[in-house]
């Protein structure tokens, strides 16, 4: 018996396109999710600053402190209300949990810009009181970058 | 006789799938871009570590050379019950009314007849200030070089 050999065309063309796009779509989420992993901040209005620097956070295990809602300011942190006692120790536990993995530990304050300073050093004392040496202070560096981008224009 | 008949019109299949693909990254993109926090910056403060509930004691404030005092106002300066709209600034013996500017004036002239940038600078609001006050403060001071800034905050 004779068997017919079947000729194929010879030429086998690999699709990229797809491949790109899902790989671009992969790189764009983890890129922007990782950072929404990394800190956990509310919806305030911040107050503005003309001295404030755009700094990496990455290096840090990183705390957001957020004070929302200037009428009725309350302590919020990972999502949660807080008191000030409750914060101090919370704050006592991250400190201990990041030197035990070997990381540095970052305390972010987010108040919003009408909150009253009395609640704002509540959170500093508690910072204080679980020995943390350093705060960022979150502001609203977005007038200043227009005006250097208006300059350089 | 041959005649001619009109030509059937052409299925044209536009190729979907990068479309679709390319809207995919554009939605995704403009869904998480404008809350990644562009635009936010951030002061740096030094905190004294025995405060706080565990802490127990006041600090010395007399190693501050400068202090920086807010006091939430009302309207005509005068200090009223609640909430007051309006930040008086004082330094030493100057009354600066809300001026955020003149205490930058006042601060770099300070630096400029030689006080050194390291000098202890005590930033110490009233507890009814806003925050942007406070942080409208602390920018007055670093735009005039100073970089050991602290805030007096309440004792227990």
């Amino acid at each position: 018996m004779k068997l017919v050999r079947s000729k194929g065309t010879g030429a086998i063309s690999f699709n990229f396109t797809p491949m790109i796009d899902v790989v671009f779509n992969l790189l764009i989420f983890f890129v922007l999710t990782a950072q929404f992993m990394t800190l956990e901040i509310e919806d305030v209005i911040l107050a503005p600053s003309l001295t404030g620097e755009s700094r990496d956070y990455a290096e840090f295990r990183n705390v957001v402190i957020n004070i929302t809602n200037p009428d009725n300011p309350t302590i919020i942190v990972m999502g949660h209300p807080i008191t000030y006692l409750e914060l101090t120790d919370h704050l006592k536990n991250l400190r201990q949990s990041a030197a035990n993995d070997g990381k540095k530990m970052n305390v972010i304050l987010r108040a919003d810009r009408k909150i009253p300073y009395g609640k704002v050093a509540l959170a500093m004392l508690a910072a204080g009181g679980a020995e943390i040496e350093g705060m960022w202070l979150q502001v609203d560096i977005s007038k200043v970058e227009k005006e250097n981008l208006q300059a350089v224009r | 006789m041959q005649t001619l008949s009109p030509p059937t019109p052409r299925k044209i299949q536009p190729p979907l799938i990068p479309v679709i693909d390319v809207i995919f990254n554009l939605l995704i993109f403009f869904m998480l871009t404008p809350n990644v926090s562009a635009g936010d910056g951030y002061l740096t403060t030094n905190l004294p570590t025995n405060s706080g509930p565990v802490g127990g004691k006041p600090q010395d404030t007399t190693q501050f050379r400068l202090r920086i005092t807010l006091q939430d106002v009302g309207p005509n300066g005068q200090i009223v019950e609640g909430k007051n709209e309006y930040c008086s600034i004082i330094v030493e013996d100057h009354d600066f009314g809300s001026n955020f500017d003149a205490l930058q004036a006042f601060l770099d002239a300070k630096r400029q007849q030689g006080l050194p940038i390291t000098t202890p600078i005590l930033l110490a609001p009233t507890m009814g200030c806003y925050h942007e006050w406070v942080v409208r403060a602390f920018d007055a001071a670093v735009a005039a070089r100073f970089t050991n800034i602290q805030f007096a905050v309440p004792y227990e």
